[in-house]
């Protein structure tokens, strides 16, 4: 990301620099106080001052040393910048919500500079548009239309059918055939006329031949369509497989941020529904396509050299056609994507409510609900049904208005056969190819919407697939058997980088020790285990495992050695057996028995009348909150991880519940580095050290006893929490 | 001896008492009006407060209901990361027409949402539309993304859209528009 705009000569001028004075960060002011849009203001600190440009006039000079820091405040839709220190917060100007990212960082680079250093903040987060053309970055470093890659639909789809390319080369062969077939059969046709049927002599022989031709070849002609619309139909099932998987792969790899910005209904429409229209775009579209293009060529070639005239007034009315087509395109792909966006919206809120189905009940708000659903789904319907009317009327008319082409054909190549400058079989043979000709150019007719929606889905598939995931492996990265240290060094990180959520943090935990992390809802403790997991990647500083960087660490390697028990954890629907195993599919069923035991899930599964086999429903939800719980925790056992997560595990469960989960968590947890996050305190006693967070940094670290002692946030926690209980024993 | 709130937030430690302090002060609703709320500015772009006793150096102004009720319910908080409500203006009337004042330039600095008066071009491209568009505050060309929820209907004839870099633009009546707009929005309604 830029933080050093270039600035024009008359604005340097203005700045004045010192002999050895350095230009750092440069930003951005594009909105004035009353909120206009400005080009010409920008934000400039040097290693020694703040300075303030606005439209061509210093408006303010300011030495770094007088003022304790520089900070970026987001608002709505905007961001301020101020100066703090002498008392005072001192407002230097406003920025629209496109430099809020890029203000973010100054604060840190005004730190390092009032420290006498000379290093540079650098962004590696990347621009949302590119800065030469403009275009949106699909997540990516590089515009790819500005670094010259191939982006364009055609170059897409050529991809996809790169790698069925024997498939295709078959499709290709029987397409020429049916080429060569259709061709032939009018000429047949013309030899049987004029050749037989008028000729003096009667040769039945050579009549029967004819026919059997004729016969041969709508034979044939049907095999090789047959063949043809298979073997394309099965293309464009692969086709369409490769896609969903691809998609599939890729919104697995991409950051949870991806897929939270968008919903589910709209990502499982991209996987469902815009790959089979691949499919059928293969099918019905595709298999048909070159044929009917070569045909056409060919038929029209040969109506010219049989008669140029008569073929001049057959062709007169097919621009006409080809000008609507085009006239109409956009008008078309704006219908496709319109579908598209209702139906994304439907299955959206469809989703919605069935997931949230108890909350609907609860509140008696059935009503309501499907009054909401209708809504949608008639927008849906009615965008639907105009764009079928609008389909059922446009193509007959343009099919009828070519069909007229064939009664002018008939007219004036009947006279010109009653005035003997044209055989019947010639005559025969012309309206036949003219008639071909119009079904190819209706068919052709057709073309922009079956192409439209092609393109339509490609580019919402293409929209997926170009996304690059913003942790991945680094060149270089390997896998690492955890030991099980782990060590965060200035740390920083905030889901949008301009707001914190932890703030260098700082901590290195010993293999095998168990770790408490304390504090307010939304300090940043689950934030912390995200980290940890890799979820997420730091914006500043590092995280160590064992002395690695994390992002040296092959991902997929170090998930695997990482085990997770949730205040709700997923279960997939399926069996008991299968959850378990999910962690570790290879474990025999004596590993699975013993993990069950450990976590005690096993006797209440053998309480069950189908035993391990028992189906768990959706999400798991025929079991209680505790036997999920337990289950997760026999999944985590078996798993074996050398890292452990345990976030508000115990959370929600009755007594007898909690006490079994924390016998069971307590044999998990032995020997494994573990972060444990609870708001139960009693739950966090015998944790190795607490952490606690508070203002989005590391407040206090200790022992329980310490902690105690110390009499500060933990002790205050604490005391807070006892005193509730009191009360509530009292009552 | 009146208290000074510039270091709020600081050295906070959690005990019952202070916590059911703090509870109580939450829910209760505090009108701030000429009577008992002197407003001034700070004369370094921002709003200082005194209530009574109370000192504050900076405070933030925020609409609670900006979509609804843009000109009512203002509350008055502290500017730090808790974001403490001070009290609240229930309306203009409430403040002298120089403390409006003050109280507006506070809004303008905090919203910037433009209202979109002409829309000129949209272009789709691989999921992203391009606007370019005539705000109340000057010409303007935006990105959003064609998925996700980058518009929201706030009403059945008025829009939020939020661009890809999070500005957001209104549209306060899409009936206001002429047929060409609408149709160039068709996607997005």
């Amino acid at each position: 990301m830029i933080l050093q705009y270039e600035l024009t000569e008359e604005n340097r001028r203005l700045c004045a620099l010192a002999p050895g004075e350095e230009i750092y960060y440069c930003l951005p002011l594009d909105l004035d106080l009353e909120g206009r849009y400005r080009k010409n203001s920008f934000l400039v600190m040097t290693d020694r001052r703040i300075l303030v440009l606005e439209e061509g006039v210093l408006t303010g000079e300011y030495l770094i040393g007088d003022w304790d820091a520089i900070r970026s405040e987001p608002q709505i839709g905007c961001g301020i910048v101020y100066l703090e220190g002498q008392g005072r917060q001192l407002l230097l100007g406003r920025y629209s919500a496109r430099h809020l990212t890029r203000f973010s960082y100054l604060r840190r680079g005004m730190e390092i500079l009032k420290q006498g250093r000379r290093d540079r903040v650098v962004s590696g987060e990347y621009e949302r548009s590119c800065p030469k053309c403009g275009r949106a970055l699909p997540g990516t470093r590089e515009c790819p239309r500005c670094a010259g890659k191939k982006e364009g639909i055609l170059p897409t789809f050529l991809g996809m059918l790169r790698p069925h390319r024997a498939r295709l080369a078959v499709i290709l062969l029987l397409m020429l055939a049916a080429t060569f077939v259709t061709l032939a059969n009018p000429a047949i046709q013309r030899h049987l006329v004029d050749d037989v049927l008028t000729a003096p002599e009667k040769d039945y022989g050579k009549a029967y031949l004819c026919i059997f031709f004729m016969l041969v070849m709508s034979v044939g002609i049907t095999a090789v369509n047959v063949g043809k619309s298979y073997l394309c139909a099965r293309l464009g099932s692969y086709i369409s497989q490769d896609q969903r998987q691809k998609l599939f792969d890729r919104i697995q790899l991409l950051s949870l941020s991806f897929i939270n910005e968008r919903s589910p209904g709209e990502l499982m429409n991209r996987i469902v529904q815009d790959t089979a229209r691949i499919k059928d775009f293969m099918a019905d579209v595709f298999c048909n396509m070159f044929t009917v293009v070569i045909l056409f060529v060919c038929v029209t070639a040969y109506m010219l050299v049989l008669d140029w005239q008569l073929a001049l007034i057959a062709l007169a009315f097919a621009p006409f056609s080809v000008f609507l087509s085009i006239a109409w395109r956009k008008n078309i792909r704006k219908r496709f994507h319109l579908q598209g966006i209702k139906s994304d919206k439907m299955n959206s809120s469809l989703q919605d409510v069935i997931s949230g189905m108890a909350v609907v009940k609860t509140y008696g708000q059935e009503g309501r609900e499907a009054a909401h659903f209708d809504g949608t789904a008639e927008d849906f319907s009615r965008i639907q049904r105009g764009n079928e009317t609008f389909f059922a009327l446009f193509y007959p008319i343009l099919t009828f208005l070519l069909g007229t082409g064939t009664y002018l054909v008939t007219f004036f190549g009947g006279s010109r056969t009653l005035e003997g400058g044209m055989t019947p079989g010639e005559l025969l043979q012309f309206v036949s190819y003219a008639s071909l000709m119009y079904s190819y150019v209706g068919w052709l007719s057709n073309m922009p919407r079956a192409l439209m929606n092609l393109v339509t889905s490609l580019e919402r598939i293409g929209d997926v697939l170009t996304q690059e995931p913003r942790i991945r492996d680094l060149p270089g990265a390997k896998p690492h058997p955890i030991r099980g240290e782990i060590c965060f060094r200035h740390a920083s990180f905030g889901y949008k980088s301009y707001q914190p959520v932890l703030e260098d943090i700082n901590l290195t935990v010993k293999p095998g020790e168990m770790i408490g992390l304390v504090g307010a809802s939304g300090t940043g403790k689950s934030t912390m285990i995200n980290l940890i997991m890799h979820l997420y990647e730091v914006d500043d500083g590092e995280i160590l495992v064992d002395g690695v960087d994390i992002r040296q660490i092959r991902l997929e390697d170090y998930h695997r050695q990482i085990g997770v028990v949730l205040q709700e954890n997923f279960l997939f629907a399926g069996t008991i057996l299968n959850n378990i195993r999910f962690a570790r599919p290879q474990a025999s069923t004596e590993e699975i028995i013993r993990a069950a035991k450990m976590a005690n899930a096993h006797d209440f599964i053998c309480r069950t009348p189908d035993g391990y086999n028992t189906y768990v429903g959706e999400h798991g939800y025929n079991l209680s909150g505790g036997e999920r719980q337990r289950i997760a925790i026999a999944r985590a056992i078996l798993h074996d991880p050398r890292l452990l997560i345990l976030d508000e595990a115990t959370a929600s469960l009755d007594t007898e519940s909690e006490f079994l989960i924390q016998k069971a968590l307590g044999r998990l947890t032995a020997g494994r580095t573990t972060f444990a996050i609870a708001h139960r305190l009693s739950t966090l006693k015998d944790a190795d050290r607490l952490v606690v967070i508070d203002g989005h940094r590391i407040a206090e670290v200790g022992t329980h006893e310490e902690l105690l002692a110390k009499k500060g946030i933990y002790y205050g926690l604490v005391q807070a929490q006892l005193q509730m209980q009191g009360k509530k024993q009292e009552q | 001896m009146a208290m000074d709130h510039n270091k709020e937030g600081e050295g906070r430690e959690f005990t019952l008492s202070q916590m059911e302090e703090e509870t109580e002060e939450m829910l209760r609703i505090r009108y701030l009006n000429r009577g008992n709320a002197e407003f001034q500015r700070t004369g370094t772009g921002f709003l200082s407060l005194k209530v009574g006793e109370e000192r504050y150096p900076r405070v933030q102004v925020v609409r609670m209901f900006p979509f609804t009720d843009k000109d009512g319910f203002l509350s008055i908080r502290t500017p730090d990361e808790r974001s403490r409500e001070i009290g609240i203006i229930e309306k203009w009337g409430d403040f002298d027409e120089e403390t409006c004042q003050m109280l507006r330039e506070q809004l303008s600095l905090r919203y910037f949402t433009p209202v979109i008066t002409k829309v000129l071009n949209i272009k789709d491209e691989y999921g992203y539309a391009y606007f370019d568009v005539v705000t109340n505050f000057g010409a303007c060309r935006f990105t959003i993304q064609m998925g996700g929820n980058a518009v929201v209907h706030l009403t059945d004839t008025r829009i939020l859209i939020y661009d890809i870099d999070e500005n957001r633009f209104e549209i306060p009546d899409i009936g206001a528009l002429t047929p060409g707009e609408r149709r160039k929005l068709d996607l997005f309604l």
